[in-house]
């Protein structure tokens, strides 16, 4: 670094530490660009003033952004929607939004977005705010009953089966995919993500793949180095890659200290959430069970026939159980919601799977403490991979299978096809969808805790966010750590079937007796398969495996 | 009256084959139907009046809550009964369908409504522990102490909490395995891992003190009302007698108190056989079906999975065990009252 631009960094109030992490940051920066992230950086112009604006309110590292600091983005980026809707247009036009409140995110923060959208078109928003662990209960009944009472949705993309696929959201209109530029989104979110039957229905608004969560602090410590090798470890110690290289370091950790506290390594999630918990026993399960020459990893794609009793997901059940005791005394009782917001970003525990909200917490949350201290990675893989064909354990020549579990696929806004009958309410009801999932909005709400990942080829732009206040080296370890997983060509997608959280439900009820000890894991992993045929078997056999092979794309 | 009944049927008959797509011609929803049997309850009423003079206006003011209760309380549990006897998946493409009794043996056959059942039995017997904690409350709150009125209110606040907001700040916060108060005491008084909820007899004992403290101040103030309604003449006349505070208490006071015992129990007992919320919210069930509640159970065979003929069923069944239970609890209650007395 030149001494005039140091000496001009420290006149404008910089400290020396922040000088020297800007320019380690910016050390790290180059040495990754020239190993991927370089295609996706690019300098910042004058023209993304826009952005570079929204990214400051409030900034990182001045506290949890607010209501009015929703508000204010949401005014801020109403630019695309002047340019296609009159003001007053939509006056007397009444909306309905159904989606999330988890952690005082999702409806919490459209409900600013749209704060200055609803004064300049006239339309009026009422909320249906839902628990994680309510949705699907909640969107399935309204599917079943008739009685869909929301206009526009927030979804997950593993639900467009139950609501595209029985006519119930309405076709998204050209002028909206001009508007929110789909061109820009990551290419595993593309079609037929969001699509059914050929139509497209979704805005997304929101990217999920499970990434490797690690502290960087825990696995560069001499004095548990020290311990690692005199325990008489031979590789050096560092960030597991592997699975089975997270197990050795989570035995290891049991009885450590660190800074004078207990140290734990991985945190696993046990108790059901919903479905929703089932997807971190997938994280631990993908690089076992998902090989590089077979798209399937869930379900035999011919027959649905279950896998999830193979030797793969077995070994992945079983390492939860191996794990379970090295972990805290109450992990059993842990769900994910626990082990990310509870424990993680709370100091506890030094590895974790989660989505990447923990990147976007880990320093704009106000109760992490663990914001100078993070990495990222892809979920680590596995020395060995099983291969459902073969029925045998391969070792690939090209070394460690990894396998990054696409979970979810992202939330996306629909808007229900119950608006296709007024063209002034339609158009609302689309214009509102395209405002929060606009490029520019959808920037800020990567950056900040929101419930949203990057999704967007243009949210790799790493200099827009260590302008908005992120540390360098922090925010490249995160994205990197999310568009591998995302373009991984070995990665676990997610099934678009009917019903897939009912499967995960019950898989949830079973392993809690396994994790607990009531079974062993090829008895609990057979009675999940048994649980399984049994639903395929209630919901359309048929149905499903033409509707997982066209998710798999097969 | 006869008109109005016929017309009633005639549109149930109509919309019911039209929903089953016999017939082309119907209702695009229920309402109707509904609009028609508020008609029919008028044209009833109207009818008695007419044919039965004053006993038809005595009719009147019976009928409304009777019909009310044939469309919100008997029409359900049938149709429950119904919806039990059929496949009803909402994910499935084909939608309900009749299966008879398939839902009746699988759910002979399903271990975790057994666990639930099970756990059931413990829950349902720690309201022995509840009662006994609750009269001690009473007598306390009934003897000549200071604060008196200060501590009835105090003692009744839990009761005013919502379980789920109990579940939180209590099961949740207080309990809470790092942090929680309740977590650093039990550290401080020696326990090297103070996890209240991953042990399975550990974890059940918890789900029971939760569920106690908010409601044994239900069976306290009960007790308490009970014991201020006691004759203090018949107290006086044990002292009078020699009577120890035991004997005053063993002899006198609990045997009088028996009939408000016994309901406080009882209806205790119906709250506890509902059982759910805290579990929900605390523990999911877990670990390893240890806490599970039926009504916990049902929540998630219904909400997660949306196996609505299935939990339907083991809803049902459970309605049946209740009021059996209930029913023998009443007759066996009143029999050992009597006995006592």
């Amino acid at each position: 670094m030149r001494v005039s631009l140091f000496n001009q960094l420290m006149r404008a109030g910089a400290s020396r530490r922040d000088v020297l992490k800007g320019a380690a940051g910016m050390a790290a920066l180059s040495a990754a660009s020239g190993v991927g992230l370089g295609a996706l950086t690019r300098p910042a112009f004058a023209a993304d003033d826009l952005r570079a604006q929204i990214l400051q309110v409030p900034g990182v590292g001045k506290g949890q952004p607010t209501d009015a600091d929703f508000q204010k983005v949401g005014e801020m980026c109403l630019g695309a929607t002047k340019a296609s809707v009159k003001q007053g247009e939509f006056a007397g036009v009444e909306l309905t939004f159904m989606g999330l409140n988890n952690q005082n995110l999702h409806n919490v923060l459209y409900r600013g977005f749209l704060k200055a959208w609803e004064d300049y078109t006239g339309a009026k928003f009422t909320w249906i705010d839902l628990a994680q662990a309510d949705y699907g209960a909640r969107l399935q009944q309204s599917i079943a009953t008739g009685t869909v009472d929301f206009d526009v949705i927030e979804m997950g993309a593993p639900f467009e089966g139950d609501v595209c696929g029985k006519g119930l959201a309405s076709e998204m209109p050209d002028w909206v995919k001009k508007q929110i530029e789909m061109d820009d989104l990551v290419n595993y979110l593309k079609p037929p993500v969001g699509t059914w039957d050929g139509k497209q229905y979704r805005v997304t608004v929101d990217g999920d793949a499970h990434n490797f969560n690690y502290r960087t602090d825990v696995f560069s410590d001499k004095g548990l180095a020290d311990a690692w090798k005199a325990a008489g470890n031979a590789t050096p110690w560092g960030v597991p890659t592997t699975w089975q290289q997270v197990q050795a370091v989570t035995k290891f950790l049991k009885g450590q200290k660190f800074n004078g506290q207990d140290v734990y390594g991985y945190l696993d999630a046990p108790k059901a959430w919903g479905g929703f918990g089932f997807y971190f026993l997938g994280s631990r399960a993908t690089a076992y069970a998902k090989h590089p020459d077979d798209k399937a990893w869930l379900f035999d794609a011919d027959t649905m026939k279950p896998r999830i009793n193979n030797p793969a997901w077995v070994r992945a059940i079983q390492d939860v159980i191996d794990a379970l005791p090295f972990e805290p005394a109450d992990q059993i009782n842990a769900d994910p919601n626990t082990t990310g917001f509870s424990q993680f970003l709370a100091g506890t525990g030094s590895m974790i799977p989660w989505w990447g909200d923990i990147g976007s917490n880990a320093k704009t949350n106000d109760s992490s403490v663990i914001g100078d201290t993070v990495g990222f990675s892809i979920l680590p893989g596995s020395d060995d991979v099983y291969n459902s064909k073969t029925g045998k354990w391969d070792t690939l020549a090209s070394g460690p299978n990894f396998s990054p579990n696409c979970a979810y696929l992202g939330w996306g806004v629909y808007v229900m096809a119950r608006v296709d009958s007024d063209e002034k309410k339609k158009k609302a009801a689309w214009s509102a969808a395209a405002h929060l999932g606009g490029k520019d909005l959808s920037l800020w709400c990567a950056a900040y805790p929101s419930g949203f990942q990057p999704y967007r080829n243009s949210h790799f732009n790493i200099p827009e966010w260590v302008a908005a206040g992120y540390d360098e080296a922090f925010i490249t370890s995160y994205l990197k750590s999310e568009a591998d997983s995302y373009n991984h060509p070995n990665a676990a997608i997610e099934p678009r079937i009917p019903g897939i959280f009912q499967y995960y439900s019950a898989a949830e009820d079973i392993l809690a007796n396994t994790f607990a000890g009531k079974m062993k894991a090829q008895e609990g992993a057979d009675a999940i398969a048994a649980a399984w045929e049994k639903l395929t078997d209630q919901l359309g056999r048929e149905n499903q495996i033409k509707l997982y092979k066209a998710s798999l794309g097969v | 009256m006869a008109v109005a009944t016929l017309g009633l049927l005639a549109i149930i008959a109509v919309q019911i084959l039209y929903k089953t797509e016999v017939d082309t011609i119907g209702f695009e929803t229920w309402r109707p139907v509904v609009y028609a049997y508020m008609l029919w309850g008028v044209a009833i009423g109207i009818g008695q009046v007419l044919t039965r003079g004053e006993d038809g206006q005595r009719a009147l003011f019976l009928l409304p809550a009777l019909l009310f209760t044939i469309a919100m309380v008997i029409f359900p549990t049938l149709f429950g009964f119904y919806i039990a006897l059929t496949d009803w998946n909402l994910s499935s493409i084909t939608g309900r369908k009749f299966n008879g009794l398939d839902n009746f043996w699988q759910m002979l056959a399903d271990p975790y409504y057994r666990n639930a059942l099970f756990n059931m039995v413990l829950y349902v017997l720690a309201v022995l522990v509840e009662y006994a904690i609750a009269f001690g409350l009473a007598l306390l709150l009934n003897a000549q102490i200071r604060a008196r009125k200060f501590f009835r209110v105090v003692f009744l606040m839990p009761l005013m909490l919502s379980p789920v907001a109990v579940s939180w700040m209590v099961g949740k916060s207080i309990m809470e395995y790092r942090f929680g108060p309740a977590a650093t005491l039990a550290r401080y008084l020696g326990w090297e891992n103070p996890a209240f909820f991953s042990d399975p007899i550990t974890a059940r004992i918890s789900i029971m003190v939760l569920d106690a403290w908010t409601f044994i101040p239900f069976m306290m103030i009960m007790l308490l009302a009970g014991l201020q309604a006691m004759s203090r003449e018949v107290l006086e006349a044990a002292r009078v007698d020699g009577a120890t505070p035991w004997q005053t208490f063993w002899q006198v006071t609990f045997p009088l108190m028996l009939p408000v015992s016994v309901t406080a129990v009882i209806l205790r007992i119906i709250f506890k056989l509902k059982l759910a919320d805290i579990i929900i919210t605390v523990t999911s069930g877990g670990p390893g079906g240890a806490t599970d509640s039926v009504s916990s159970f049902i929540y998630r065979e219904y909400r997660d999975r949306s196996n609505v003929g299935y939990g339907t069923m083991l809803a049902m069944a459970y309605l049946v065990i209740i009021v059996v239970f209930v029913t023998w609890l009443l007759k066996f209650a009143n029999r050992f009252v009597r006995n006592v007395n």
